[in-house]
């Protein structure tokens, strides 16, 4: 390709290209706080530490700078910004607290007793949450995480592809009607088209997730061992009704249903069942991981 | 229209102010995008250009089009943005999917093909080497004035301009 060939094709360009989401809604949250723009430089210098809080509300949750020295409050409506060397606590309201990590960008949606909200639009945070289930959440651009009593990282890029990581309890992740259950030692994957992806243990291996990523039944079927159970459980809720009946069958080898679960109401999708299985399910992984945590 | 427009945001008006969005957005996007070579970071200044558009709109008096005011402001952000991180990381893995690149088919394969891989290629350059390409052979901007804009001598942005043409023969060449 000559110099003329290449300024041709660039002229051939499109002027114009659309984003692939729509960034209003983004732009609009910040119009209204042209007033009240803060920016929170803390005293340390070397951190390059950064922050902006937009729009103020009454509610606030205490913020720490862990960086260096500065405090202060984060309040309903206000986005609270680490640069790539910054990273904050949030303190979340009594029930726990939330480390905010580097590049991130973090909302506080809602502070009430019965409704702790952040939302996450990019970047990573790690939640430490001591509390009765579903008092917590976070949303992401491709669905919220769903505090059951946990600890746990969440990451996401602006546009929801992302990974949730559960330490400790467990995190429910939903988007729409699609949801998955994400307990201790486990790994989901985000994506922004599909919301949760299928959960799997720590230790799972490279077949297994790559199998799970392309909903690849056979290959997950002969990738999982009994560890995986888990996994194969959010699969048969997921693959069209024909796969159903061998993923049942596998799961069924490598733990066996509890009484009064059977395998025609398994494959219909009865909840009652599939709740059933979930708990065998989840105490055999739940004791798994405790005695293998040092 | 779009002077109307501008004189409603002016005056406060909103929705006025996302009309425009919605008639450039797409426009400051491209921009950003071939500025920053990352979806996500061009995003960022996409908003932040708008944002920062909104709060300037005061100063804008018509002296010339609305958009050649908005996209000279978008190129400000996103200098500005890298300036000011001082982020160098490579962005090339993000923009290596092609239907991010929304092609338009211009009425043959040929085209849109070469466009996708033009665009990649793009992305793939140095950071001082895409910029002063983007702005100059893309944007129409002259020597002089992306070197006010990015900071570096003239001779600096011709040497930028003739490397990133000779990379982009090279890697569309293979």
């Amino acid at each position: 390709m000559n110099e003329r060939e290449l300024l041709d094709a660039v002229g051939r360009l499109p002027k114009s290209i659309e984003p692939p989401r729509d960034l209003w809604p983004g732009i609009e949250a910040r119009l209204g706080a042209r007033s009240r723009l803060w920016y929170w430089i803390p005293l340390v210098a070397a951190a390059a530490l950064a922050a902006v809080l937009i729009g103020r509300g009454h509610e606030g949750w205490k913020v720490t700078w862990l960086a260096g020295a500065g405090a202060g409050t984060l309040r309903v409506g206000e986005w609270l910004v680490t640069d790539d060397s910054s990273r904050a606590l949030i303190a979340v309201g009594g029930i726990g607290q939330v480390e905010v990590r580097p590049d991130t960008r973090i909302r506080l949606v809602r502070a009430r007793a019965d409704d702790h909200r952040l939302a996450l639009e990019r970047g990573v945070i790690y939640a430490k949450v001591d509390t009765v289930p579903r008092l917590f959440y976070v949303e992401t651009p491709a669905g919220t995480a769903i505090d059951l009593g946990c600890e746990y990282t969440l990451g996401t890029d602006s546009a929801g592809n992302g990974l949730l990581h559960v330490v400790r309890g467990i995190v429910e992740f939903q988007t729409g009607a699609l949801s998955a259950k994400v307990p201790m030692g486990t790994i989901l994957t985000i994506r922004a088209d599909e919301g949760p992806g299928i959960p799997y243990v720590e230790d799972a291996s490279p077949a297994l997730r790559r199998a799970l990523a392309a909903l690849d039944v056979p290959a997950a079927l002969r990738a999982a061992r009994a560890e995986d159970a888990l996994s194969l459980w959010h699969l048969l809720q997921r693959v069209a009704a024909s796969g159903r009946g061998a993923v049942y069958d596998r799961l069924a080898v490598l733990v066996p249903p509890p009484p009064g679960v059977t395998r025609a109401a398994a494959l219909a999708g009865d909840t009652a069942s599939l709740d059933a299985y979930w708990k065998v399910i989840h105490r055999l992984h739940f004791r798994r991981v405790i005695l293998s945590r040092p | 229209m779009t002077d109307d427009l501008v004189r409603r945001a002016q005056a406060g008006d909103q929705a006025a102010f996302r009309e425009l969005y919605r008639q450039h957005a797409g426009r400051v996007y491209a921009l950003c995008l071939r500025l920053t070579g990352d979806r996500v970071a061009a995003e960022e200044r996409t908003q932040d250009a708008f944002v920062r558009a909104w709060h300037n709109l005061k100063s804008f008096r018509g002296e010339s089009a609305f958009g050649s005011w908005l996209y000279r402001l978008a190129v400000n952000v996103t200098l500005m943005e890298r300036r000011s991180s001082g982020r160098r990381e490579q962005r090339v893995a993000v923009v290596a999917d092609p239907e991010m690149l929304e092609r338009r088919d211009r009425g043959g394969e040929a085209p849109v093909v070469l466009g996708i891989d033009l665009e990649r290629a793009i992305a793939e350059l140095p950071e001082g080497a895409r910029e002063v390409f983007v702005l100059f052979d893309i944007e129409g901007y002259g020597h002089a004035e992306i070197a006010r804009m990015t900071g570096i001598a003239e001779g600096t942005s011709k040497a930028q301009l003739f490397r990133a043409r000779r990379l982009l023969r090279e890697k569309l060449d293979r």
